[in-house]
């Protein structure tokens, strides 16, 4: 499937617009989405490093859980709704751009395995899990975030 | 007379080879920039979990020095390889990144949240008996957490703006802006 007609939308939309009429309204987007990798970072290595027994080791690791995945969340808008705005700016650059690819299916594998996978397992009782399991879903679960944002720090660099 | 010494100190260190080797590099730079932003989700990311316990806002049944006790040996981590990182990066651009208005803001901004963390923490050791396990602490812990956030927040957009050239001491600016940004030389950055 092409994307290009989306792409092509957004260089076209009021958002990019405003971005590339203002250029510091670009730049001051891109460190709220900064602030936003930091938020959401930051869950996603409090919640794993506790699922591998490495932090907050004497909290039930359900707990952590439950508190680091609501602001997980918020971290996750803010990026995306940065994210969007950013894109206006340089759709068509980005649409050829082989890292901007790679971050977005790292996003979207991310954004599935959170969801999908991640929370509905984590929902219950972990003991009932198998400590093994836990430790995959964590391991995974750094490897496709740290994934999104090295990709998405390499899209100025490409 | 600060402003010379601290641009004859960038040149110095501009002058040494491996300072141009990394700002030559195809993929160092690159690589140490990247470590530095990542790492800001290990130290920045702790951070705001132990802020969002003191705000009340994460984490309110659990004892909120627990909280700060845990997350303090891993944000530790991510702040020592932000400041290696970070004098790297500024190692590999120093005559520029001296006289950028942003860079004196950013410094500024991480001596004041040093500062407020310093406060902060003997202020938590020294009463958090008596509210530790409230789900939410005091006013101004509060605020002190609150603080935290916002000076640290100024950091990042500081550091993220050192690259934008808006006020470049090369371009035409108040003359407000050349006393802030520190110019002594003007075209030093291309020297």
């Amino acid at each position: 499937m092409d994307l290009y007609p989306l792409f092509e939308w957004l260089d076209t939309s009021l958002l990019a617009d405003i971005s590339k009429a203002y250029g510091g309204t670009f730049a001051v987007i891109q460190m709220f989405h900064l602030m936003g990798m930091a938020l959401m970072g930051g869950m996603v290595l409090v919640g794993d490093l506790r699922l591998l027994n490495i932090l907050l080791k004497d909290l039930p690791s359900e707990m952590v859980i439950e508190n680091t995945h609501k602001w997980f969340g918020v971290g996750l808008t803010i990026m995306i709704m940065s994210g969007i705005f950013m894109s206006s700016a340089v759709a068509m650059k980005l649409y050829y751009n082989s890292m901007f690819a790679a971050k977005m299916a790292a996003l979207a594998t991310g954004i599935v395995f959170v969801y999908a996978i991640r929370k509905p397992l984590l929902a219950g009782d972990h003991t009932e899990l198998n400590p093994w399991t836990l430790r995959i879903v964590a391991v995974t679960s750094i490897m496709i975030w740290f994934t999104v944002a090295a990709s998405g720090r390499w899209i100025g660099f490409s | 007379m600060l402003n010379e010494t601290l641009l004859s100190l960038a040149r110095w260190l501009d002058s040494q080879s491996w300072s141009t080797q990394i700002h030559e590099s195809i993929y160092l730079y690159s690589w140490i920039e990247t470590t530095h932003v990542l790492s800001l989700m290990i130290f920045l990311g702790m951070l705001c979990v132990i802020d969002l316990r003191m705000l009340g806002w994460a984490f309110d049944k659990v004892p909120a020095s627990t909280i700060a006790n845990r997350l303090d040996k891993p944000m530790m981590i991510g702040f020592a390889i932000m400041l290696i990182s970070g004098f790297l990066l500024y190692y590999a651009i120093p005559v520029r990144t001296t006289q950028s208005i942003w860079f004196r803001t950013k410094v500024i901004l991480l001596i004041l949240a040093g500062i407020n963390a310093f406060l902060f923490r003997a202020k938590m050791q020294a009463s958090a008996s008596s509210w530790d396990l409230d789900p939410i602490p005091p006013k101004r812990i509060r605020v002190g957490a609150g603080l935290s956030l916002l000076l640290w927040s100024g950091v990042v957009i500081t550091g993220r703006a050192i690259a934008y050239d808006w006020f470049d001491c090369r371009r035409e600016l108040p003359y407000m802006m050349y006393w802030a940004a520190g110019c002594v030389d003007e075209m030093a950055a291309f020297q």
